[in-house]
């Protein structure tokens, strides 16, 4: 641990051999094609199928007059289920967002499939429908009406602070519609034998599955298998259960045949999750050497008819500074749209963006060293609760960081630096992530010749869990990382969290480290006891595993081969579970069920989160406003790092999506009809190799005792955060113009 | 009618072994690969040519497979993700990204690779800008650009040495 | 995709033979925007008539005659961008070439398919749009009081504002290219500002090639201004996408006075934009600062933004001014 190994699971990737979900061999498939509503709002009247079923290979077309009941409600995973909606496609004629599934078609071929999907006519009758935030037919409510837990964070007289503050802030930020656009497609394959079906979808939350599909279908969840060892990226949009899996699995029960579904790159944009638009209302007060009194955000964020999808990010940001007087309010907006859902960093992207462009602007109205200004309000403790941090870098992380990009050289006035035809910037802003955990399940076998295997149902979503699993698990037993098989990504094997919140390494490594320490303590016992044992009668905790032995600290040592001989059994295997701090004894029971409870961020007794500091460098061309990053640093501090190369490809990564966000992302809105309009990778921009030539990441070195016994903090969503609002002050520090709404564009500038 | 229905027959060179299928005329070049020859190295990540993942090198060349129809591979010689190993000997460029990291979940990887071969083949000492533009069609969504960037280079120098 | 036949033809005059002849056939060279709207069901053919094996001929070589560029309709955008007598001496059209799309798009499209590339609106890409004249005659625009940031300002109908997406062909109808047309009734020639047509009533009907035939080749004729230009192209992203604004300029000065100049515009009209009023105000003039604002001015000045596209303006015009003094300060 803490070592760069190299990804264990690296060769059969750049071999091509890594079998993701749509590239295992089922026999005989038949191909399943989508039909998507083409309005937000309103009913089907009707089909007319003839053309359809006259395509040679079409099998089947299931519609709402087919399908029906035979879809159980899904339970919202915002109330304690596991579904990304209730919603039903195919159960009713209703019409509750664009691009909702209308109809499949499945075929011999994909290229059948295709083409008769086409060939399906669906009469409408439509309804106006509500698109965003401010449309009309809205209904905006308070997140604590729609969700009884839902706290908003507040402490202290905030009203009465601002009003008393020599210096105030009172801005309006808004962030837009965006998609994760993982490079894989939405895939499920649908394969039954008796009453068994196993399902090949790349997911975030294996066990979710599993359980979500007996549910839907009313079928016994052991019949249920999810094979999903390679995930080709998520992001958050593979971790709640969405409605095509069921559908799939209907398909495939009916024609008793394998059936695999690849939906389109533009189905994508509305048959899973999203990125919903927000708005903020921030005010601060400070006094005038720039020390925080106050800080009010009320946020708005849009949601779907059907379910309350929440973020509530104040919960994250009313928890960073030392600021005496908070008072946070955070409201849905129910449109005629899709369910959002979790979206890398889902509540910190938007609302750190406000409040770190919020602190800009305070410290621009201070003529203060924005970095300055984070210093003066940094803390040790939550400053709702008064709860102290397990452990918290952030200005050293600003300090390493300022140190790597030059910070001192930096003007203060806005428009001062030029290089030729471009003005430069130099922004900076903090990147925060809460650390989750949950519990976790594994199984760990040793065998006498050291070969080693791991059993978890994690998931390794590009993200290196195959990797720091394995480094665990060599660590513990004193093996080589090559001595460790990995298992993951499989509903067959001891249950383990959804990959969300980034609580992966911190859950994952845990359970594992517990497992094998379960090994060592009966390989121990045995080398203890046996007869002219080298270690026979040493204290338990005197010895280490070393390179395949057991070792003391005089030297003295057993070979692991001599120990299993010692105990008489050829290979140990250990069952653990595993509980994080502040989690109630029943998680394990809800995790065999699917549930994807986590612990951690702001608790009770204590607040973990990692912390890091962003500074980019934006170039604004003068003539034609074009927006370039040639340089951005960021240093991060998130407790023990378990494979310090992992680690840093996802903090550069995190920046790229920061960058992405910030100036390229928006899924385009056709407000009159409520239906997205750039659903293809040409015109939803993502960043290219081009567009970023200097990402580095430092990884400042931190800690932590308290959060978790290895000390590990997630990292995953970590980089991206904070990005937006550091290039947002770059271009205000470039332009002296102050853009509070996502993404930046050129028409913003000119 | 009947007539549209016909397959085509195809004999072509792929990875470096001869290889006949027969296709539909609909049928791409990334779903004869995938579908009929089991070969899912190369990804379909868009459909549309806008990304990249489906990227295979035909006669020398680096082209998009799910805009190419199976039909058209007939007499060229297509290289795709699994060609790029010698049995068990990674291809420099497969070994770089392993060593730099320039991977993470990997379905981006295959069309990389291939990309990244037809650049070196055709300029063996690529400048950082020609790696940037020229790998532009490949998405990366996680994203590994910049170590993507330094593996290529180090697989460059490394294949220079010969 | 709708089945259709797939042949192929192995000479030009075979190519328009098979298409004289049966169901309407479409020649596919690339495939880049055929296969791409055929996959999307925008695009139907019954038949299509594989012309890759013509690159082996003419029209996949690229000749320098008399001074003259006669580029094979088959040679790919790749191919042409980085010959050394188009870098060289034609920068405009290496500069175009070299910019649009991504190294494995310029490998696969021809030149002649490219300058037949359709618009990337959305309500003519997306079937399920239900207004689209381009896509669905008389159907309406939904791009007009729609989402419109990437479309059009200049050639703009109310039946169409989608924008024509291509760089080359904005290159070539600056530069007057010529284009060799080939049909079952023999050889022609067309103005490469002859292609494209003006959406006005019927945007269906993009193009003034008539059913079966086939560009052969384009001559680009070389003029004292073709070593002196350049193509500037704006986007949001560094690279691998449609211009939000582009400017093609090909500037013979003697003294810092214009004496003849090459207008065209991208990303901001309906088809490759010829900017004969911009020129106009060039010729006879000193190219300074002003004069390149005057001249941005009068090339804009008949353009018609929508309501996300306005910016288009003030973005088109400063590309254009921007190109005009960079041509200026090129060293020959």
């Amino acid at each position: 641990m803490g070592r760069p190994e190299p990804r264990v699971d690296g060769r059969l990737k750049v071999t091509g051999n890594a079998r993701y979900a749509s590239d295992f061999p089922v026999a005989n498939p038949a191909h399943a094609c989508l039909v998507t509503s083409a309005i937000a709002k309103g009913r089907i009247v009707s089909f007319d199928l003839d053309d359809a079923r006259a395509v040679p290979g079409v099998l089947d077309i299931l519609t709402h007059e087919t399908v029906g009941n035979e879809v159980h409600e899904p339970k919202f995973f915002g109330s304690g289920g596991t579904a990304s909606t209730i919603h039903r496609p195919l159960s009713s004629a209703q019409i509750s967002h664009a691009g909702q599934i209308v109809a499949i078609v499945v075929a011999d071929t994909y290229e059948a499939a295709r083409e008769a999907a086409y060939r399906v006519r669906v009469t409408y009758e439509e309804e106006d429908a509500a698109t965003t935030l401010d449309s009309d037919g809205v209904e905006t409510l308070p997140a604590t009406k729609v969700r009884k837990e839902h706290k908003n964070p507040r402490v202290g007289d905030a009203a009465a602070a601002l009003r008393a503050a020599p210096v105030t802030i009172d801005a309006v930020y808004e962030t837009p519609t965006q998609h994760h656009n993982a490079i894989e497609l939405y895939a499920t394959t649908c394969v039954w034998s008796g009453e068994q079906l196993t399902v090949y979808e790349p997911s975030q939350f294996v066990h979710a599955l599993k359980h979500a599909m007996a549910e839907q279908l009313g079928i016994d969840a052991e019949d249920v298998r999810v094979i999903s060892p390679y995930v080709g990226g998520a992001f958050g949009s593979k971790a709640a259960v969405t409605p095509r899996t069921a559908l799939v699995a209907i398909a495939a029960r009916r024609l008793n045949r394998p059936v695999k579904l690849v939906a389109t790159r533009a189905q994508g944009f509305t048959i899973a999750t999203y990125r919903a638009e927000t708005r903020h209302r921030v005010r601060l007060g400070a006094q005038r050497d720039g020390k925080l009194t106050a800080y009010v955000h009320e946020g708005w964020e849009a949601t779907s008819r059907l379910d309350d999808y929440l973020v509530g990010g104040t919960e994250t940001t009313a928890h960073i500074y030392d600021v005496p007087n908070v008072s946070t309010r955070v409201n849905v907006v129910r449109t005629d749209r899709a369910t959002p859902g979790f979206m890398r960093s889902p509540p910190e992207v938007p609302y750190v963006f406000a409040l770190e462009t919020a602190l800009d602007e305070l410290a621009e109205a201070l003529d203060m060293d924005p970095i300055e200004l984070r210093r003066i309000n940094d803390t040790r403790n939550d400053p709702i609760t008064g709860a102290p941090y397990t452990s918290r870098s952030l200005m050293a992380c600003y300090d390493e960081a300022s140190r790597a990009f030059g910070w001192r050289r930096r003007n203060l006035p806005p428009g001062s630096m030029r290089d030729g035809d471009w003005l430069v910037g130099w922004g900076c802003a903090t990147a925060v992530y809460p650390t989750f955990m949950g519990a976790a399940t594994a199984r760990v076998r040793l065998a006498r010749n050291g070969a080693t295997r791991v059993e978890i149902a994690a998931h390794d979503l590009g993200t290196g869990a195959y990797t720091a699993i394995a480094q665990t698990a060599a660590e513990r037993l004193g093996l080589p990382v090559a001595a460790v098989e990995v298992l993951l990504g499989d509903s067959a094997l001891p249950a383990a969290p959804v990959a969300g919140g980034s609580n992966t390494t911190a859950s994952c490594c845990n359970v594992v480290a517990k497992a094998c320490d379960g090994i060592r303590r009966r390989l121990v016992r045995a080398a203890m006891r046996a007869d002219r044992g080298p270690l026979r009668g040493r204290k338990p905790s005197s010895v280490n595993f070393v390179d395949r032995h057991i070792a003391g600290e005089d030297g003295a040592k057993v070979s692991l081969a001599d120990a299993f001989d010692m105990l008489g059994a050829p290979m140990i295997e250990e069952y653990a579970h595993w509980l994080p701090h502040g989690m109630e004894p029943d998680a394990l029971k809800k995790l065999h069920l699917g549930s994807a409870a986590l612990t951690g961020g702001a608790m009770e007794d204590r607040i973990a989160a990692a912390f890091g500091a962003e500074l980019v460098e934006l170039r604004v061309n003068v003539y034609t406003g074009e927006l370039r990053v040639p340089r951005i640093v960021g240093a991060f501090a998130a407790g023990r790092i378990v494979n310090p190369r992992t680690a840093h490809s996802q903090y550069v990564g995190g920046m790229i999506w920061g960058i992405a966000s910030a100036l390229h992302e928006q899924t385009e809105l056709d407000r009159r009809v409520a239906r997205y309009v750039n659903t293809d990778l040409a015109e939803y921009l993502i960043p290219v190799n081009a567009d970023v030539p200097d990402v580095q990441a430092i990884l400042v070195s931190e800690e932590d005792r308290l959060v978790n016994p290895l000390g590990i903090k997630g990292l995953g969503e970590l980089a991206n955060v904070g990005t937006a609002a550091a290039l947002g002050n770059a271009l205000y520090h470039a332009t002296g113009r102050r853009i509070r709404k996502l993404p930046l564009r050129i028409e913003d500038v000119l | 009618m009947g007539e549209m229905m016909s397959k085509v027959k195809v004999s072509t060179t792929i990875n470096g072994d001869p290889v006949e299928y027969l296709c539909d005329a609909e049928e791409t070049l990334l779903d004869v690969l995938r579908d009929h020859l089991g070969l899912t190295g190369a990804k379909e990540g868009c459909g549309t040519g806008d990304c990249g993942a489906c990227s295979v090198v035909v006669d020398g060349r680096v082209v998009c497979s799910c805009l190419v129809l199976g039909a058209e591979a007939e007499g060229r010689k297509v290289t795709t993700v699994e060609g790029l190993a010698t049995g068990d000997r990674l291809h420099p460029l497969q070994q770089k990204f392993l060593e730099f990291a320039a991977l993470q979940c990997g379905v981006c990887t295959p069309g990389f690779l291939v990309a990244a071969k037809a650049l070196l083949d055709r300029n063996p000492d690529p400048t950082e800008t020609e790696i940037r533009f020229g790998l532009a069609g490949n998405l990366c969504r996680c994203t590994g650009y910049d170590k993507i960037v330094r593996a290529v280079q180090a697989a460059a120098a490394e294949m220079r040495k010969g | 995709m709708r089945p259709f036949l797939y042949e192929r033809a192995t000479s030009e005059c075979a190519a328009v033979q098979l298409a004289a002849s049966g169901a309407p056939a479409q020649f596919l060279a690339g495939g880049t925007t055929l296969i791409d709207l055929m996959k999307l069901d925008v695009l139907r053919p019954a038949r299509l008539i594989d012309i890759n094996g013509l690159a082996a001929g003419a029209a996949g070589l690229i000749e320098e005659r008399e001074g003259a560029l006669r580029l094979g309709a088959l040679v790919d955008m790749a191919q042409a961008a980085e010959h050394p007598v188009v870098r060289r001496k034609f920068p405009v059209l290496a500069d175009a070439l070299r910019q649009a799309a991504s190294q494995q798009v310029r490998n696969m499209a021809s030149l002649g398919g490219n300058l037949l590339q359709r618009t990337r609106c959305p309500y003519y890409r997306d079937r399920s749009w239900p207004a689209c004249n381009r896509r669905k005659p008389g159907s309406g625009c939904g791009a007009l009081h729609g989402q419109n940031r990437g479309h059009a300002v200049l050639g703009v109908s109310d039946a169409c504002i989608a924008t024509y997406p291509g760089d080359l062909a904005v290159a070539l109808v600056a530069l007057d290219a010529v284009l060799e047309i080939i049909g079952a009734d023999g050889a022609r020639t067309m103005g490469a500002a002859e292609l494209h047509r003006l959406p006005a009533d019927t945007p269906h009907v993009e193009t003034n090639l008539a059913p079966g035939q086939l560009i052969a080749a384009i001559r680009v004729p070389a003029g004292p201004w073709t070593r002196r230009s350049l193509y500037l192209k704006v986007r949001d992203r560094e690279s691998y996408q449609f211009a939000l604004a582009s400017a093609a300029v090909a500037l013979d000065l003697s003294d810092g006075m214009v004496r003849h100049a090459r207008v065209g515009l991208g990303g901001v009209a309906t088809i490759p934009w010829r900017a004969t009023a911009a020129e106009d105000q060039l010729v006879g003039r000193r190219l300074d600062g002003e004069l390149a604002r005057a001249t941005a001015e009068a090339a804009f000045a008949a353009a018609r933004p929508a309501r996300h596209n306005a910016f288009k303006l003030g973005l088109g015009k400063r590309t254009l001014e921007r190109a005009l003094l960079q041509a200026a300060q090129m060293e020959l």
